[in-house]
């Protein structure tokens, strides 16, 4: 994930999707967000660039629908369900995650293990 | 001639001058026999002199702060007692010109009674702009602020309320009395206001001398010379400059109050509840003691004519009861505020027995003597009131023509009080008396500095834990009386076991903090998790805060009543109270007191305030995490928008 200011974003990403479980009258996910454009970016633990407002992962519920799906803590998300989340506010993106009528959220996340991946396989060729 | 030199000279002559006034007002108060205003002025000059050396040797902002509060209120009195002692002498001289002219007319003038006068619960609205609140900025701009208000020859200051962007109102909590006020009363409400990082050094010196200088002695009254001091905007005068006019101070190296704002009151603003005023605002965005007043005071001003609270005449009437021609029967008459008060005999009155009759003495009354009843002696009065309507007409005389004569003179006073002191007269407003206030710790002593400012002793952490612990109860009341506020579920230090509520807050997982613009972090129960201590690699830090309720959406967080009073609380000294270190809170799973001792102030420095004192408050509460503080600490981190927040989703 680099970023160089002025120029688009390339990242490797990762599908994700997550099935709501319902409990009672709520849905949920299994998980934390932490970020957002109206965020202070310092303040984030698991992002590389501490100027980056992207919306992370924060925590993941043990068993929770997030976790089997794959997702894990310190992820970048960078879309959900088409809608971007690289540049939205923090509650913007919760919305974007906890609508009512959807029973599934497909995720784009992107974290620094992916990238270590792909470029290790890439170097293998 | 060297410009230093020039400046000692003008220092001299300045010095010199001094001398002469206070010789020319001593003159003046001699010759008007009046030593009380003398006494007072020395008095005063005693003070400013004080406020002047304790200014020069302290070292730390607050009590700097304070002195220079001192010297202002100081030169303003002074200056109110030499105009009056101005007015005075020319009034003398009036008259001795009116009795030689032999001009003079019965002096006769019905003069209406005085009352007192009291001015209470004072807001000032702050609108900070939107950027101001999330803007991380590294300094908190802080202004001192009090405000004087004067009536006649009165001066009272407020106490100093610190200000910054986290406060939504400045709150006066002074009740001040003025007793002597007449119906044409002026009450002027002035705003001070010093910025808090200003550095104090006499830089200034040679246009605050041009400045001393130019203004003129003239025969205006305090306010309006104090008027000519603030030429223009932003332009800052010396402390000492202020009464330059007639006793010029060398200047003082120190913080300086400017005008911020003012108004004036008078009798038709007096009501027995909170009203709005325009203020007019001195300054622009530009200056250092500058802030975003939103533009009005609010304040509760009440007046109590004397005529409303003591016996204006008393006596031995006869009066007429019943319709028959010959039913006198004696009773002791008072006359106070709206009624006539027919008392069986005098001792009733005083031993507060209900009275036989009480007929109103109000705006609608018709008071007239009647002819003259052929038994007695002297005229009759009658009283006449509308009772819905219909109108009643009571009867009374009095034992001489004499006596007539002085009730009728009360009525008409009375009459003409009402008609001069109106709202006033409708109905008795309440006025507190302010309890006794400690007297301010000015004393200059030969040689001592003072190492803590003691502000007001009886702030002290111990009372605030009970304010703040009396808010939660009061909090918790209302919760179960109504509807809760929606952030009141924040304060549950047990929310239930159902794991996806969206108003919980995270679990806390403690973690030794590696970098020290901390993290404000709180604990809470939450399925599970909350045990599991998460193994994460030491570089990270965790970074816990509870998160937003959803239903809440985005909200100010200043709004809060609470947090106004902690701002006011913090304001008087106790800046370490509000995003220090927050201790952990127990919460459900294993409490781990003092391994999770991390974290510091927030990533945006400078919230707390000052030096020595706040440390300490910090260390104590740190070890004593109380449940109302610790609540109140996690609330103002949810809402904090430093905070990095975090949703669950």
């Amino acid at each position: 994930m680099s970023f160089i200011p002025g120029h688009p974003v390339t990242a490797v990403v990762q599908r994700i999707e997550i099935h709501k479980l319902r409990d009672g009258d709520n849905l949920i996910l299994g998980f934390s967000i932490g970020g957002g454009i109206d965020q202070d970016p310092g303040q984030n633990p698991f992002s590389e660039d501490k100027t980056d407002k992207g919306i992370y992962v924060t925590r993941v519920s043990k068993g929770g629908p997030a976790e089997v799906a794959g997702l894990r803590m310190g992820d970048k998300i960078m879309q959900v369900n088409g809608w971007d989340m690289t540049m939205v506010t923090h509650d913007q993106a919760r919305k974007k995650l906890t609508k009512k009528n959807e029973d599934v959220v497909r995720l784009l996340v992107t974290r620094k293990s992916l990238e270590t991946v792909v470029r290790q396989s890439m170097m293998q060729h | 001639m060297m410009p230093i030199d020039r400046l000692a000279d003008m220092e001299e002559k300045l010095r010199i001058l001094e001398d002469l006034n206070m010789i020319y007002i001593r003159q003046i108060a001699l010759s008007l026999k009046d030593s009380d205003i003398q006494k007072k002025i020395d008095y005063e000059i005693r003070m400013r002199e004080g406020a002047c050396k304790l200014l020069a040797a302290c070292s730390q902002r607050d009590q700097a702060l304070e002195a220079s509060k001192s010297l202002l209120t100081c030169n303003a009195r002074i200056m109110a007692y030499m105009s009056e002692l101005q007015r005075m002498k020319e009034a003398q001289v009036m008259q001795r010109v009116a009795r030689r002219s032999s001009d003079a007319g019965p002096m006769d003038d019905r003069s209406p009674c005085k009352a007192k006068v009291a001015i209470s619960d004072l807001r000032i609205p702050l609108m900070w702009k939107d950027t101001e609140y999330f803007k991380n900025k590294g300094e908190l701009h802080r202004c001192a602020v009090f405000c004087l208000l004067q009536l006649g020859g009165e001066i009272f200051d407020t106490d100093m309320v610190m200000v910054d962007r986290t406060l939504t109102d400045i709150c006066f909590d002074n009740k001040i009395v003025f007793n002597e006020a007449s119906p044409g009363f002026e009450l002027r409400v002035e705003l001070y206001s010093c910025c808090s990082e200003e550095d104090y050094s006499a830089g200034n010196t040679p246009r605050k001398l041009a400045s001393k200088l130019s203004t003129s002695l003239g025969r205006s009254s305090g306010k309006k010379m104090r008027g000519t001091l603030e030429p223009g905007a932003c332009s800052p005068t010396s402390n000492g400059g202020g009464a330059a006019i007639l006793l010029p101070v060398p200047s003082v190296p120190g913080p300086k109050y400017h005008l911020l704002a003012h108004t004036t009151l008078n009798l038709s603003h007096v009501q027995d509840s909170f009203r709005t005023h325009d203020l007019t605002i001195s300054g622009n965005e530009e200056c250092s003691f500058w802030l975003p007043l939103y533009g009005g005071v609010c304040c509760r001003l009440a007046a109590q004519p004397r005529c409303m609270t003591q016996q204006m005449m008393s006596g031995c009437l006869r009066v007429k009861l019943g319709g028959e021609p010959q039913g006198w029967t004696n009773v002791y008459g008072v006359l106070k505020g709206t009624n006539l008060f027919c008392y069986h005999q005098k001792e009733d009155m005083e031993a507060n027995v209900e009275p036989v009759l009480t007929i109103g003495i109000n705006k609608e009354t018709r008071i007239r003597a009647a002819e003259k009843d052929p038994h007695s002696k002297a005229q009759n009065i009658c009283i006449s009131n509308q009772y819905g309507g219909e109108e009643v007409t009571h009867t009374l005389a009095a034992d001489s023509r004499e006596d007539t004569q002085l009730w009728m003179e009360a009525f008409w006073q009375q009459f003409y009080d009402m008609s001069q002191w109106r709202q006033c007269c409708d109905d008795l407003m309440k006025i507190e008396l302010p309890s006794p206030r400690k007297p301010a710790i000015v004393t200059p002593k030969q040689g001592a500095l003072y190492h803590e400012m003691v502000i007001d002793t009886s702030d002290d952490i111990g009372t605030v834990t009970d304010i703040l612990a009396r808010r939660i109860e009061e909090f918790e009341l209302r919760a179960q009386l109504g509807s809760p506020p929606h952030w009141m579920s924040l304060f549950d230090e047990d929310p239930p076991r159902s794991p996806h509520n969206h108003q919980h807050l995270p679990p806390h997982s403690p973690s030794p903090c590696h970098r020290t613009p901390g993290l404000l972090s709180s604990n809470a129960s939450l399925t599970s998790d909350s045990d599991s201590p998460v193994s994460v690699s030491p570089c990270f830090r965790q970074a816990w805060s509870p998160d937003t309720s959803s239903s809440s959406g985005r909200f100010r967080p200043r709004t809060l009543s609470l947090d106004a009073k902690l701002s006011t609380l913090r304001g008087r000294g106790y800046g370490g109270f509000r995003c220090n270190c927050q201790p952990p809170t127990a919460g459900s799973g294993s409490p781990r007191p003092t391994q999770t001792a991390l974290f510091c102030s927030s990533s945006t420095s400078s919230s707390s305030s000052s030096e020595g004192s706040n440390s300490q408050e910090s260390d104590l509460g740190f070890s004593r995490p109380s449940g109302a503080r610790r609540s109140l600490r996690n609330l103002r981190a949810k809402l904090d928008p430093r905070n990095w927040l975090q949703s669950q989703v």
